[in-house]
């Protein structure tokens, strides 16, 4: 009777819960595409998105209230509750392994191709905890869940360079007052690899058990050349939250050498085919760029070919499906590598042997036939100090005004805030431009030193955002790619060799430098406290006597 | 004491600008040559709060609307900035002319404090006096690499100066400012203050307790925080916020930048605890203090050796130390001939100098270019550094004191009991 009647006073409150929850309607779509490149090499990019429709992000000023209960059929619930727990509007998290190479293989599918560590998040402003204790939260949690060092994300690397990482979402207008801010942060020497990809497996519906996942073989993709993996979620306007999960990598089918025509099938490149579809999936294809100037053979038959992109509609296909693209002749390696869509090619290294200061030189090609704007953005720890007056940009050669301009410059903060330096520049038609600018290496104590000292600190990579590229080019070569959407252009990371102190020598030191202290000082001491006095010497002479 | 005793007053009064021009000439033609570049980033003639490199950036900064003081490492007082910002064009030659000039202002300035302390208008010595600044160099080094460093000597020098020949506003004027380039400058206020109340002539061979009353420092040090806080509110005006005094003040307290100089706080604060730092940077920066009060009493018959002490002292123990000033400590040794014949062991010293000047720049480069030693190398060249430092300062104190025994006599000794 008791227990009845607690049912009873339970129900209209599941009811309200039920109507008052986070979640809307849900829709998975998965999709795999495939390009073989320049240099016969394989890009494949997993996307696998969760449309969480009709949601909001949770407003920043109802952090104190307890929160609405979360319940969700495909949304990851661990994601969820990170984000929710820390009102965060749009996500961004990349682990990369490798140097995307931007001159043979153009631009990457998906932007964030910088290596090592990358977390950039939108934080409403306006709650009671502060948008730095959120991010902080934030990057533990993700630590947590992906088994990544994210936690070393702090204020050491942590930076606000807004106008090169834009919401690709929207941002949600709570109020007049409410802005949102931008938490950068770049872990250059973070390495992607098994550990992060498991828990990364766990967020998906169908695991790696149907669906185009099976093909997420760990043996597999860490093998290749470059690969990465890619968490972003971002609310779009009239539709939702969406959280996008990704993974690319660039494979090597010529790598084997036992012949010289870049095939590939899924069976070579992952060494698994797909034998189930996802059974929650609205969408499941995979989407194969077919080569433009090569004669080839695809197996099986694609579901639909629309222009050079052949489509494979996965619950449809007869299974297990298993992709297979064959040339007919073996692959001309190009004489020179040039991708129509990147507008410039650019070089980064830190010159200058010792371990005082050095030299930061970069060098960016432009070969389009038109002047090309770009943003130039560094986010460097405090290590390395920039001396903006000895900023320099020769043009082939020779010094030129007017490639710099709009520098944004905010210093950095001896052991703890990194520089932002952002300048706008402005690359003229088919020149090489040469930027370098000096810099000092930071001295610093022995507890700040890595375990591994002596090999020095990675330096993030450079991002370069180009802005009016010209006249759009239509025959881009990448797939769907939003021609208005900002592309970045991440530089390789650099390596600084810091001078160490003796790790073993801390007591010794303390030691040494208070005993010198101690013994000028003590005869400082001497000197003035103690009396003056004559002896006499005679009784000494008269004893040797 | 080398120069010869039997010149006229009109031949020393030839030889004197003579010899004062061509060190000048020596010197400028060295600035605009190659040498400087080549020194400008060493770290043991230019600490970060002294290097010409940062000035320019902190210059550069200021100029494009970018506060230098939000961050960086530019940790000049905002009075060389807005100087440097506005008055001077930013190019290298002035910046030679005036390093060079600033020197031939503390070389007059010393033989100035030289020619008050003897009570003359001109003396056979003023050339080596001069000279003994010129040629130093712990002190030409700093100035070929436009250290500031050489122009606080000079300041130091001309607040002295001022000191000696009784013009209070000047002297203490010329301080606050020096307080402003320099916070560690603070350990020489009492020794000034002290020797505008007395006179400048050597009393160390017949000391006597000072009899002025010690109120008359009041009024002089009153007049000493005005201009410090006039000069810090011109310093908040032009760095348009407070942000400078932990940019500039700050980092002599905390030490934020731990790059090497030839000082002892570097490397023991590189080596330190975390959990100990701000106890033992706390006593670092008193220990600086400690010294003034018993140097003063000790020397309250001649202030001017008094302040001679203390530079040693901050020459030795100061944070962010350069050579030129420890250079300015050894220098001013020059104007007390009479203490020469009372050092105990100046071969020692001297060898010390020798031993340290050779090695640090040496064990410096095989740590940080060369890649073939490592940080004790150095630190151990900067130890014999501090003790050269130290026995300059012992021989200095004893024989300041045993000159008022009087030389010693046949079958005595003279010892401290």
């Amino acid at each position: 009777m008791h227990s009845t009647s607690k049912t009873l006073i339970l129900w209209p409150l599941t009811v309200l819960c039920l109507a008052a929850r986070v979640t809307g309607q849900e829709v998975f779509d998965e999709k795999l595409s495939l390009r073989t490149l320049q240099d016969g090499k394989v890009e494949s990019t997993f996307t696998f998105t969760t449309l969480l429709k009709g949601t909001l992000p949770r407003d920043p000023r109802t952090l104190d209230e307890e929160d609405l209960s979360q319940h969700y059929k495909l949304f990851p619930l661990a994601l969820g509750q990170i984000l929710r727990e820390y009102a965060i509007t749009e996500l961004h998290l990349n682990i990369n392994a490798g140097n995307w190479n931007y001159d043979r293989w153009g631009y990457p599918e998906e932007k964030g191709v910088g290596t090592g560590a990358e977390l950039w998040a939108w934080l409403g402003d306006g709650a009671t905890k502060t948008v730095d204790e959120r991010w902080r939260g934030l990057r533990n949690a993700l630590a947590g869940l992906f088994c990544a060092s994210l936690g070393s994300l702090d204020e050491l690397r942590t930076t606000s360079p807004a106008e090169t990482f834009t919401p690709e979402g929207t941002l949600p207008t709570w109020g007049d007052s409410l802005s949102h801010q931008l938490r950068h942060a770049s872990l250059p020497s973070e390495h992607v690899c098994t550990e992060n990809l498991t828990p990364f497996l766990k967020l998906l519906p169908c695991k790696s058990l149907s669906g185009i996942a099976t093909l997420l073989n760990p043996h597999r993709l860490f093998d290749a050349d470059w690969h990465g993996m890619g968490v972003h979620v971002l609310w779009r306007e009239e539709q939702g939250i969406e959280m996008r999960l990704t993974f690319q990598s660039v494979s090597d089918p010529l790598r084997s050498g036992l012949h010289k025509k870049p095939d590939w099938s899924m069976q070579s490149l992952f060494d698994r085919t797909i034998t189930r579809t996802c059974p929650v999936a609205r969408t499941s294809e995979i989407m194969v760029l077919l080569p433009q100037n090569a004669a080839y053979h695809i197996r099986p038959e694609p579901s639909s070919v629309s222009g050079s992109v052949a489509l494979y509609d996965v619950a449809s296909v007869e299974k297990p499906l298993n992709v297979d693209l064959l040339f007919h002749e073996s692959l001309t390696y190009p004489l020179e590598y040039r991708s129509d869509s990147v507008p410039f090619t650019v070089r980064r290294v830190l010159l200058g042997s010792t371990q005082t200061h050095g030299q930061l030189s970069v060098t960016i090609t432009n070969q389009k036939p038109y002047t090309v704007q770009a943003l130039y953005l560094e986010t460097m720890p405090w290590l390395v100090q920039f001396y903006l007056h000895t900023l320099q940009a020769k043009v082939d050669g020779v010094t030129q005004d007017g490639i710099i301009s709009n520098i944004t410059y905010i210093p950095p903060v001896a052991h703890s805030r990194p520089t932002t330096f952002q300048v706008l520049l402005t690359l003229p038609a088919q020149t090489t431009v040469h930027i370098t600018m000096d810099v000092t290496k930071a001295f610093l104590r022995y507890t700040e030193h890595l375990p591994d000292a002596q090999r020095g600190w990675d330096l993030p990579p450079a991002v370069f955002t180009p802005l009016e590229v010209g006249p759009l080019n239509l025959n881009d070569t990448n797939v769907g790619q939003k021609a208005e959407e900002k592309r970045r252009i991440y530089t390789s990371t650099l390596l600084v060799d810091l001078a160490t102190p003796d790790f073993s020598m801390p007591y010794n030191v303390i030691i040494f430098t208070c005993s010198v202290v101690a013994f000028i000082f003590g005869n400082v001491f001497n000197l003035l406290t103690r009396r003056f006095v004559v002896v006499r010497l005679e009784e000494d002479k008269g004893k040797k006597e | 004491m080398s120069s010869p005793s039997k010149t006229s007053l009109s031949d020393v009064s030839a030889r004197y600008p003579t010899a004062l021009l061509v060190l000048i000439a020596a010197r400028l033609w060295l600035s605009v040559t190659d040498v400087p570049k080549h020194l400008q980033h060493n770290q043991q003639l230019s600490s970060p709060l002294t290097s010409y490199f940062q000035l320019q950036e902190g210059i550069h900064l200021f100029k494009n609307d970018i506060d230098p003081y939000s961050g960086g490492s530019f940790r000049h007082s905002p009075l060389l900035l807005s100087f440097f910002a506005t008055v001077l064009p930013d190019s290298r030659l002035v910046a030679s002319v005036l390093w060079t000039l600033g020197d031939v202002v503390a070389a007059w300035a010393l033989v100035q404090i030289w020619r008050t302390r003897q009570n003359v208008v001109q003396s056979s010595r003023d050339t080596l006096v001069a000279a003994s600044y010129l040629l130093n160099p712990y002190i030409f080094l700093p100035t070929l690499a436009l250290s500031t460093s050489s122009i606080e000597n000079a300041l130091m020098l001309l607040a002295m100066m001022f000191a000696c020949k009784k013009k209070a506003s000047a002297a203490l004027f010329t301080l606050s400012f020096l307080l402003h380039l320099s916070l560690s400058s603070i350990v020489m206020l009492l020794p000034i203050l002290l020797l505008l109340i007395n006179d400048p002539h050597s009393h160390l061979a017949s000391p006597q307790p000072m009899t002025k009353p010690l109120r008359k420092l009041w009024p002089l040090f009153g007049e000493f925080s005005m201009y410090t806080v006039v000069l810090a509110l011109i310093s908040t005006l032009v760095a348009g916020s407070l942000a400078w005094i932990p940019q500039t003040w700050g980092a002599t307290l905390t030490l934020p930048d731990l790059t090497p100089t030839t000082g002892m706080w570097w490397y023991f604060f590189t080596e330190m605890f975390d959990h100990y730092r701000p106890m033992f940077l706390m006593v670092f920066s008193v220990h600086l203090i400690i010294y003034v009060v018993p140097v003063c009493l000790k020397f309250q018959h001649d202030y001017l050796y008094a302040n001679f002490i203390l530079l040693g002292i901050l020459g030795t123990f100061k944070a962010y130390t350069t050579l030129s000033d420890p250079g300015l400590f050894l220098t001013m040794s020059v104007i007390f001939p009479e203490t020469y014949s009372y050092m105990r062991h100046p071969i020692v010293t001297v060898l010390l100098h020798l031993h340290a000047s050779l090695l640090m720049p040496l064990f410096h480069s095989i740590w940080v270019t060369q890649g073939t030693g490592n940080a004790n190398f150095y630190y151990a060249s900067t130890l014999v550094f501090a003790c050269a430092n130290g026995f300059a300062l012992d021989d200095a104190i004893w024989s300041g004191l045993r000159i008022a025994i009087g030389p010693s006599v046949e079958g005595s000794h003279v010892v401290q009991e």
